[in-house]
């Protein structure tokens, strides 16, 4: 319960920091909230030689718009700022809503988005959202910039592409035609509950036709997944109650979730099933995205 | 002056209130004294392991580390709460017996060095084949815990009153029900701590304590000191909830290091030791028969109970008899049986927490007497007023309840729920259920053999009179009793609350008290203080009445005004009067002393669950569930009790708020989990899971007056009976929400959506 010595870089730029990153590669570690990076280190679980502070830059707390791109968000938007956010408030409101819901206040305060996708715990909260929105992450290296889908990110339980020397920089949620999107989680207590399952799903609906459905599952899987025959039965279908089952039946098939002490495996599917159908009903008629 | 009384029965503010919202409040690990060192102990890896050897040399060379203890360095008698099973070291000599056992200390300069240290210790372990279940550890083969329990028996009890087999072939219908409760922790906010300052031969210790008294009675005999040369005192406690009534390693190890080091020595808990320490609920395994008549009245209840101890005894011995001894005490039945068997088991050790024993066996009757109910198609408060107790009367186990309005708080919490338009007419999903509970005001005997009193108190007032000061060894730890003991003084004295100030426990400077436990203080150390007011009154009435040309008979004193009875105008001050009888007389002093009456049977056992008085509660919950994914609101509670006067009122309902969020934690939310090998895996706050503001309900606490003759102005208690019914009534209404009962805590969401699934699966299937 006591933070091992290490050594502490607080770089001014970006460039600083990749360089400090291909400098120290797998010995140094990223802090930005610090909320999954020092409690393992507390209890052991990581020793790094160096820490890479982000604190030092600024930028990467930003959340945007950018013309032809979408609305980009700095990996160090902590997880209030982005509930709070006027413009997710206005284009996407699920992604504050499911900042809103995760953890506890104390942690929305400090803990960031890249770090809440860095960490790459099943449980997390903001990648199905981001990956049902079609969301984008950008990695800085030190050889250089590379784009790639959230939803490729993510290879297993705390593993992802992510080299030793990059940095994960900025999430972009690309302008889309959704017209109804949300996440639900399910927790074992109103605050401060890792999720059990988490379900986020994007629509595009005309009229009562579903054009497009994206269903992301979190805790369903080693890695946050798209529930891809869910979202086929919903492709070009007049929507029903029967037919909304029918996605979380599939969905709940599909998935992967494994036992743990939040919920046995046959707990956590079946929680899928009612979760994937709860947000598509949610997303159909709330209409907001 | 139309009120009866002047200063009790009202919500004035707490004495620590100012300094905790502001912050300013000291907890014991906040204080510092000049080179104090900070301290920790190593504790064991295994559940069940020979010790072969302890190397403690690399820690020694550690810069900053002052002095590294074994068992080689402290005195080896056994020690523990429980004078009945004395088995605690304060290091483990030959073998450590579960994942926490204590095996070294070191004391350094500063945290980071102490834990840097531990690490360096090197012991030597040989595994032995360890036992976490107690019914495999009651087998003829499992290991043994400790060596002097056959079959890991820590404590077995049987009893019988009446005739039960004669009552059960009688009744109209007989039901067996099993129950199981689960391993649950007081989780306080603040962590253990404890400041050892040895002096020569004074031993100081500062302690995040319940009872400073019994860590002074057990810290002295463990050392061989005279008792006055140890003083045990505390600052503001963030919690104790029955897991702080026994000393730890701290004090224990922290003396020690002090001695050797001749430096004050804070030794401390993080969240995980405090699980690892435990000394919370026991697990229990519970079967209940009960035979009743056609009308649902009681007539025999055998109470059949295994109970998970952990590796030492700690207070279970008391925890193993209070199971079922209070379970005669709410309802009225003549023939009893009770069968126990407390079991060790290589665990962390259980003990008291708050409502020490009870709670789960009443969990288990509360849900087996709906079951009942049910069958003999019973409204669930209909059959708990037909066997509620009344006054006067006395238990099958010779407890006598001297008022009881069990039966009021019944009628009250059924009105105010609306339990009559809702019983059964509630939508899919929502359900309503009762229970009752109740608890000992204090208990009847202290935890060792004594016939010191149970409480005492002396009151000083100032020589000007303008302030005077309670000296009482309660141990307020946050529910408050500083706040009503002074609002009882100045009650008895005639005194104004606003000028009280407390000195309490320290056993250097305030007089003798056995501190917050079993719900004892409000009765116990109130009765002291109102004698000692009492007596405050009484000299300076005498000192007063000359000069007002009367009689001491005629006059009274209230809120700091000594008045002619027959004619208030002619008066004079508290303040002046004290003054003169300092001058005339010296010091104005009152004393008092409390002690309990003799209680209770004759039978082995007798002792425990006895009290001069029984609190009483009913409560109604109505939870609404989501059947699909088994999420439990708790959604309106409704809380009528039976606590004769109320003191504070504020307080009082606090602790009703309190002890109902306990409750409801324990009921559908927490559980102490262990790996395969004895470990925990939930030690810290994010895996246990004490339910958080958010999921508390609307609670309304109310009250039926009852004056008790054997509590000063009638008092009885709160803090732990409002704990009792909690379960049983959240119980009652899940399994009128879902239709089907599940029989083990935690009711959490799996089970109950498990529960609600089976059941959809069974009426599909018909």
């Amino acid at each position: 319960m006591y933070l091992p010595d290490f050594e502490y870089y607080q770089p001014n730029s970006l460039a600083e920091a990749c360089r400090l990153m291909a400098k120290f590669g797998p010995r140094a570690r990223i802090l930005a909230g610090g909320t999954d990076l020092l409690h393992k280190m507390k209890h052991g679980q990581l020793e790094p030689e160096v820490i890479v502070s982000l604190n030092g830059l600024e930028r990467l707390r930003e959340i945007t718009y950018q013309k032809g791109v979408g609305v980009v968000i700095g990996a160090r938007a902590t997880h209030n700022d982005i509930a709070g956010s006027a413009l997710l408030q206005e284009k996407y409101r699920s992604v504050c809503e499911a900042a809103h819901h995760m953890a506890n206040n104390q942690i929305r305060n400090v803990g960031t988005l890249g770090g809440n996708i860095v960490n790459a715990v099943p449980s997390a909260d903001l990648p199905p959202i981001l990956i049902a929105l079609g969301a984008s992450v950008k990695l800085a290296g030190s050889q250089g910039r590379r784009v790639l889908p959230l939803e490729e990110f993510f290879t297993g339980v705390h593993s992802s592409v992510i080299e030793p020397d990059e940095i994960l920089t900025e999430v972009i949620i690309p302008d889309q035609p959704s017209t109804g999107s949300t996440y639900i989680r399910f927790g074992l207590r109103r605050s401060g509950a890792l999720a059990v399952v988490g379900a986020a799903v994007a629509v595009t609906m005309e009229g009562e036709t579903c054009r497009e459905a994206r269903i992301a599952l979190g805790a369903a899987a080693p890695v946050p997944m798209r529930a891809r025959q869910a979202e086929a039965v919903l492709k070009n279908q007049v929507i029903t109650p029967d037919l909304l089952e029918e996605a979380g039946v599939c969905a709940a098939r599909e998935c992967s979730p494994r036992s743990s002490i939040r919920g046995s495996e046959e707990y956590r599917r079946d929680l899928v099933r009612v979760l994937t159908r709860r947000a598509l009903q949610k997303a159909i008629k709330e209409g907001h995205v | 002056m139309s009120q009866e009384y002047a200063v009790i029965g009202k919500s004035v503010p707490r004495k620590d209130g100012w300094d905790k919202v502001t912050g300013k409040a000291k907890y014991t690990g906040d204080l510092k004294f000049p080179n104090m060192l900070v301290g920790k102990i190593l504790t064991s890896p295994h559940a069940h392991a020979r010790i072969l050897s302890i190397d403690t040399s690399e820690a020694e060379k550690l810069p900053g580390v002052k002095a590294v203890i074994t068992h080689e360095d402290v005195p080896s008698l056994k020690y523990g709460i429980s004078p009945a099973r004395w088995d605690e070291n304060i290091f483990c000599i030959d073998k450590v017996r579960f994942v926490g056992d204590k095996v070294a200390a070191v004391a350094a300069l500063d945290e980071e060095t102490v834990y840097k240290a531990l690490k360096l210790i090197k012991v030597e372990y040989e595994t032995l084949p360890a036992v976490f279940d107690p019914f495999e550890a009651m087998r003829e083969d499992a290991p043994l815990v400790q060596e002097e329990y056959p079959r890991n028996i820590n404590t077995e009890i049987h009893q019988n009153f009446g005739d039960v087999d004669k009552a059960m072939a009688e009744a109209y219908y007989v039901r067996t029900d099993r129950f199981k409760g689960q391993r649950t922790y007081q989780s306080p906010i603040e962590p253990h701590s404890a400041i050892s300052i040895w002096d020569k031969d004074k031993l100081t210790i500062y302690s995040s304590t319940q009872s400073p008294h019994y860590f002074q009675y057990y810290i002295a005999r463990e050392f061989g000191l005279p008792m006055g040369n140890v003083r045990v005192l505390k600052t503001h406690i963030g919690g104790g909830f029955g897991g702080k009534l026994e000393p730890t390693g701290l004090e224990f190890a922290g003396a020690v290091l002090s001695k050797l080091t001749g430096r004050p020595v804070r030794m401390f808990y993080d969240r995980e030791d405090m699980f690892a320490h435990n000394r919370g609920r026991h697990a229990q395994f519970m079967e209940l028969t009960t035979g009743v008549d056609k009308d649902g009245k009681i007539l025999a209840v055998h109470a059949n109970f295994v109970m998970d101890g952990g590796a030492y005894t700690s207070l279970g011995v008391a925890s193993a008899y209070y199971a079922g001894a209070l379970l005669t005490i709410p309802y009225e039945f003549d023939n009893y049986k009770f069968d126990m068997y407390r079991v060790n088991t290589n665990l962390p050790a259980c003990g008291a927490q708050r409502g020490h024993g009870h709670p789960q066996p009443r969990f288990a009757f509360e849900s087996h007497l709906d079951n009942i109910a049910k069958e003999l198609g019973i409204d669930p408060v209909e059959i708990r007023l037909r066997n509620a107790r009344k006054s006067n009367t006395t238990t099958p186990n010779e407890f006598k309840v001297e008022t009881c309005a069990l039966t009021e708080a019944l009628e009250k919490a059924r009105d105010l729920s609306g339990w009559r338009e809702k019983k059964g007419k509630l939508p899919s999903g929502r359900g309503i259920g009762i229970g009752v509970g109740s608890f000992v005001s204090g208990a009847g005997y202290p935890i060792y053999r004594t016939d010191l009193p149970q409480a005492s108190a002396v009151i000083k007032v100032n020589e000007d009179g303008s302030e005077a000061t309670l000296y009482s060894g309660s141990v307020d730890i946050g529910q408050g009793s500083d706040t009503v003991l002074c609002q009882m003084a100045a009650e008895a004295m005639g005194y104004v609350y606003e000028k009280m100030r407390i000195v309490s426990a320290d056993t250097e400077l305030a007089p003798h008290d056995f501190g917050a436990y079993a719900s004892r203080q409000t009765l116990m150390s109130g009765a002291a203080v109102k004698q000692a007011g009492e007596e405050i009154k009484t000299q300076l009435l005498a000192i007063a009445a000359p000069a007002l040309g009367v009689r001491a008979e005629e006059l009274d004193c209230r809120e700091g005004i000594i008045f002619v009875k027959a004619n208030p105008e002619i008066n004079r001050t508290f303040g002046e009067a004290a003054r003169e009888f300092f001058v005339k007389k010296g010091p104005l002093v009152g004393r008092g002393v409390y002690h309990v009456p003799k209680l209770g049977g004759k039978f082995k056992g007798a002792a425990v669950g006895t009290s001069p008085a029984y609190s009483f509660a009913a409560q109604v919950a109505e939870v609404e569930i989501d059947e699909e994914t088994g999420e439990v609101k708790i959604a309106e509670v409704w809380d009528v009790h039976d606590c004769g006067k109320v003191i504070n009122p504020a307080l009082l309902h606090a602790q009703v708020h309190g002890a109902f969020y306990m409750g409801m934690g324990e009921s559908v939310w927490e559980q102490v989990l262990f790996d395969a090998k004895g470990k925990i895996i939930n030690a810290n706050l994010a895996e246990y899971r004490l339910p958080t503001a958010l999921d508390m309900p609307r609670l309304h606490s109310d009250l039926v007056d009852t004056v008790e003759p054997n509590g000063p102005w009638g008092v009885k208690e709160v803090g732990e009976g409002a704990t009792t019914p909690v379960m049983g009534c959240i119980s009652n209404a899940i399994t009128d929400a879902i239709g089907v009962r599940i029989d083990s805590l935690p009711l959490s969401y799996e089970k109950v959506w498990r529960a609600s699934k089976e059941r959809k699966r069974n009426t599909s299937g018909e």
